[in-house]
């Protein structure tokens, strides 16, 4: 009876002991170890984790973001956002880290992509709990099977994967680089690949190099499946501009202008009742554009320079590879109000930015951050600052530019500059708006947008607006 | 031997009642007086209140339309009223919000912050910034004017999350409120 009684109460402890830590989770760095808290959906708190690493962590309110030191790593991130800047350079994560009343909370992917990997540590599970272990995490190994094959001016390559895996293509000098964020590539050696585009196929740690002959350089690149693939289209690299015949008026920098011609391939975008499409517009109109900037003196590149589709992220991506002076996306409108016409363009809005109640919320955490950390003065993130708030300042100037040079054009209503987070937008590190040219669902407008007349003033008040706007900058 | 004659009609007479009662049943059994229950309560309609609608109009804007709406005071339910009513053309004659004939099929509300409103796909792709950011921003912006303990609304369309509905916006992630398309009054 005695024993019986122990028993029970043991269980009832037992009980109630797992109802209290049901909601965290054992995180093990070292020799020491937190009972982490995990929200709802099951995020992790982010503060446990950080001080167990002896990381400095706190919130700026001026910026609206966390920062996060640790050694000589800095770590840049907001809630709501998936964009993280580490170590100065910005990138787009799979998830977004949330705001919560004790902090900030995130995924066990996002911690380990935006924390723990750039400051050397991966997270292992081990019964129980998590582990903080340092060096990278194991990267199962991929095979990957060449082929190219050359066809005139253009060579297309396809990289087989022995299963279906993330990747990011990226252009570099002289070299295209696929990169395999969460496996580690291994080459099948017993194909060669015999290519006039092509110098080596070799494998760095997680990127499969791709080096390039003189002159050549990546047109596009697709991700397929069945079986999973990355299909690459190399050709002739963009060669710089003539040198104008007439002094400009300004002097041209390398950095170019980046022109977007929106949609392409088989995304079409919006169609006229006579079957003008949008992609075919915007690329005239962007081909215009080019000519009146290049003739300046600014040099101009195309996003995509014929009838080619490439992904939205892509194309902001490229401007930044660039450097680019300024993002321009074209655009023609539609709208189920056929009487619908005019011009607009938009300049970015962040997706995560303060309203009142947000920015008091903020406000209150910064507080208590501060309380937490001792407060962080010295990161104030200016890095972050210039890539959201100053990019964002200019971009509606430049918006402001476009706009008023479209207005001055005969018959065209004013709709305004206008602010949205696009996606075209995302991630520009450069003053970049999107401008809706004029609406293809209105039958009068569609017939004047279809003549190369208009599309020659449609050109000529971009360029303007850019030019006025670069002039001022 | 009396006593025995006594006890067996006892038992006889209780062994009648028995089943006369096992008979007759519970029911028929007179309900014995006391005080009447008290009545059930009945769910006392959401009192009517001006809410601010937003429809948009042929010059991009959202126009707002003062509604009186039954509007519960639980968040999901209240979204759910004011998106329902959205999807219905404007009392001033605005088309639905939605380009095209979207339903809701479901409505969230997580930490009691952010809202997600959940609609049915579009059949045929949509184009055009000037169908998508009006639609996008009407739902948001209703929602985050008439809900004031909201902060950022996430549209999902068919049980998903998109990236975005016809190439512009971004919809991967909650939207806060942007006043800078509602028209001036």
């Amino acid at each position: 009876m005695r024993y019986a009684r122990f028993i029970i109460v043991i269980l009832a402890l037992s009980l109630v002991a797992s109802v209290l830590l049901a909601g965290q989770v054992h995180v093990r760095w070292g020799g020491r170890s937190v009972q982490v808290p995990r929200t709802a959906d099951g995020r992790l708190e982010l503060l446990p984790v950080l001080h167990l690493l002896g990381a400095d962590a706190g919130f700026s309110h001026s910026a609206g973001t966390w920062g996060v030191v640790l050694g000589d790593h800095q770590v840049q991130f907001t809630p709501g956002s998936r964009w993280v800047l580490m170590d100065g350079e910005l990138k787009k994560l799979d998830e977004a880290p949330v705001s919560t009343p004790s902090g900030v909370a995130a995924s066990e992917r996002f911690l380990e992509q935006a924390i723990l990997e750039p400051f050397g540590f991966h997270l292992e599970h081990e019964p129980g709990g998590l582990r903080i272990a340092e060096g990278a995490a194991y990267l199962s190994p991929i095979l990957v099977v060449p082929v190219a094959a050359d066809f005139g001016s253009t060579t297309t390559v396809v990289l087989t994967l022995g299963r279906k895996e993330r990747v990011e293509v990226e252009d570099r000098d002289g070299a295209v680089v696929v990169h395999f964020p969460e496996a580690e590539p291994q080459l099948d050696e017993s194909r060669r690949v015999a290519s006039a585009r092509i110098t080596s196929i070799g494998v760095h740690g997680r990127d499969l190099v791709i080096r390039l002959s003189e002159g050549a350089g990546l047109l596009g690149s697709h991700v397929l499946d069945d079986p999973p693939r990355v299909s690459l289209d190399l050709g002739p690299k963009a060669r710089p501009a003539p040198a104008s015949a007439s002094p400009p008026q300004l002097r041209a920098t390398v950095h170019p202008i980046v022109l977007d011609p929106g949609h392409g391939g088989g995304d079409t975008g919006a169609r006229s009742p006579s079957g003008l499409e949008e992609k075919t517009l915007v690329l005239a109109i962007a081909r215009r554009v080019a000519r009146i900037l290049r003739g300046r003196g600014f040099p101009t590149r195309l996003t995509r320079e014929g009838d080619t589709g490439r992904a939205l992220a892509d194309r902001t991506a490229f401007a930044n590879r660039l450097e680019a002076r300024v993002f321009v996306s074209l655009h023609a409108n539609a709208s189920r109000f056929s009487s619908a016409r005019g011009a607009e363009t938009y300049y970015m809005s962040l997706k995560d930015e303060a309203t009142d109640e947000h920015a008091a919320a903020t406000a209150r955490l910064e507080n208590a951050s501060g309380e937490r950390s001792g407060g962080h003065d010295g990161l104030d993130l200016i890095l972050w600052q210039m890539a959201q708030a100053e990019v964002l300042n200019e971009s509606s100037r430049l918006a402001l530019a476009i706009q008023r040079r479209l207005n001055g054009l005969e018959g065209v209503p004013d709709r305004g500059v206008k602010q949205a987070p696009f996606v075209v937008l995302t991630g520009a590190t450069m003053p970049a708006v999107l401008v809706e040219v004029g609406f293809l669902s209105n039958p009068t407008e569609a017939r004047r947008l279809a003549t190369a007349e208009y599309q020659e003033q449609l050109a000529t008040a971009i360029a303007d607006g850019i030019v006025a706007f670069l002039k001022h900058q | 031997m009396r006593a025995r004659v006594v006890l067996l009609v006892l038992l006889g007479a209780a062994a009648a009642v028995l089943l006369l009662w096992a008979l007759l049943g519970p029911t028929s059994r007179v309900p014995q007086s006391g005080p009447e229950p008290a009545p059930l309560p009945t769910p006392t309609p959401a009192p009517k209140r001006q809410a601010v609608l937003l429809y948009p109009g042929s010059d991009g804007l959202l126009h707002p339309e003062i509604v009186p709406l039954s509007l519960p005071d639980e968040q999901e339910n209240r979204v759910r009223v004011l998106v329902s009513r959205l999807l219905q053309p404007s009392p001033a004659g605005r088309p639905p919000v939605a380009p095209y004939p979207a339903m809701l099929t479901d409505v969230f509300v997580r930490e009691g912050k952010i809202a997600y409103v959940d609609f049915t796909a579009p059949e045929n792709p949509l184009a055009g910034c000037g169908n998508e950011v009006p639609f996008v921003y009407a739902v948001v912006d209703t929602i985050l004017l008439n809900c004031p303990d909201l902060r950022a609304v996430q549209l999902l369309f068919g049980d998903r999350e998109v990236e975005t509905l016809t190439g512009h916006l971004d919809l991967s992630g909650p939207l806060p409120l942007n006043k800078r398309l509602i028209a001036p009054s």
